[in-house]
């Protein structure tokens, strides 16, 4: 279509197809190519691609232990417990368990708790983490990851104080002694 | 003059910028889709991973110990899984005579183990024949901790001190 153009401006008075003008050969300004079928491959390669990738990548949580068990001791007034019973449910007492016996918290409230026990005591608060070995893996995880969010924020406050943040922080099972201590709460 | 309206046959689109969008995002599938590892390929069981927010640092493709504890769709029972991503390593540490495994069991990718003496013999295996190798365990969320404490355990006398738990973003 647009390549008329060029004839028609070189005799704009004559009626197109008449045997009077001697026919010019059309310019060439461009050239059309079908591309459905490429489209079409495109597309399908597209669909394909997409629905075969998971964009969900699993991430990770770093852990370690400690090489060997060893007795190290520690002032149990520098100790938080945190105790899971065997239904999931989650206890905390500070220093000894007789001054304080231990209370119910709420996994929301874990963080918090974190928080302001390492603020108070700055650095010198060993995490003590007793878990029953009956609880599901994902509560576990949903634990050590309310810590870890804490830990960002006791790093940060820490730093604004000019302190290095040193993590103290220890995971040992649950014994028949704190079983029986949580057994009536 | 009177002018004859064209009659319309069809219709002209450009497809040029659709053109250009869609090989853009087929060349950005294309790179970062990632087919099924033969570990994958044998792997029997789905694993629902837990779920967690703090860490976000991804689990890396080379000289990783994958152990993975999951719950066997048919028959409902928990083994642990044991996988290397180096498949150099994978021929040093199956073909091992420290471990004790069948014949048949050499020969696979993914190993099950439900012993902790073999999979002690296998973590220390590993350990010696790659020394940069990383630990990663991935487990459903739905087993026992106990799986978990006892494999720390193994871990903590084949000197694997330092692991990572593989979790998922939460939705």
């Amino acid at each position: 279509m647009g390549g008329g153009g060029g004839g028609l401006a070189a005799a704009p008075k004559v009626k197109r197809g008449s045997f009077a003008t001697v026919r010019k050969k059309k310019k060439r300004v461009g050239f059309v190519l079908d591309m459905t079928p490429l489209v079409d491959i495109a597309f399908l390669l597209l669909t394909f691609f997409m629905l075969s990738t998971t964009l969900t990548t699993p991430q990770t949580m770093e852990m370690s232990v400690p090489p060997e068990t060893e007795n190290v001791e520690v002032k149990q007034s520098e100790l938080l417990t945190v105790l899971v019973r065997d239904d999931g449910q989650i206890f905390k007492f500070i220093g000894d368990k007789k001054t304080s016996p231990p209370e119910k918290v709420n996994l929301k409230d874990i963080r918090a708790l974190s928080v302001n026990e390492n603020m108070r005591l700055e650095n010198k608060l060993i995490l003590s983490l007793r878990i029953s070995n009956k609880v599901p893996y994902g509560l576990v995880i949903n634990l050590l990851d309310e810590l870890n969010i804490a830990e960002t924020e006791i790093t940060q406050r820490l730093t604004v104080k000019g302190m290095k943040r040193e993590r103290k922080f220890a995971l040992t099972p649950l014994t028949d002694e704190d079983k029986a201590d949580l057994k009536d709460l | 003059m009177s002018k004859i309206k064209k009659k319309r046959v069809g219709f002209v689109l450009d497809m040029t910028p659709l053109v250009d969008i869609a090989f853009l995002l087929l060349t950005f599938f294309m790179f970062t889709a990632k087919f099924k590892s033969d570990t994958e390929n044998e792997q029997k069981f789905q694993i629902q991973r837990p779920r967690a927010s703090a860490d976000t640092s991804k689990v890396p493709e080379k000289d990783l110990a994958m152990i993975k504890i999951g719950i066997d769709t048919v028959t409902n029972d928990t083994a642990y899984y044991y996988s290397l991503s180096n498949e150099q390593d994978r021929k040093v540490v199956y073909n091992s005579d420290k471990v004790q495994l069948s014949d048949e069991a050499r020969q696979k990718v993914i190993l099950k183990v439900t012993d902790l003496k073999v999979l002690e013999a296998l973590l220390k295996q590993t350990r010696m024949a790659n020394l940069r190798m990383k630990f990663a365990i991935d487990a459903d969320r739905r087993v026992q901790y106990k799986w978990i404490e006892d494999l720390t355990n193994v871990m903590r006398l084949s000197n694997a001190t330092v692991f990572n738990f593989v979790t998922d973003r939460p939705s």
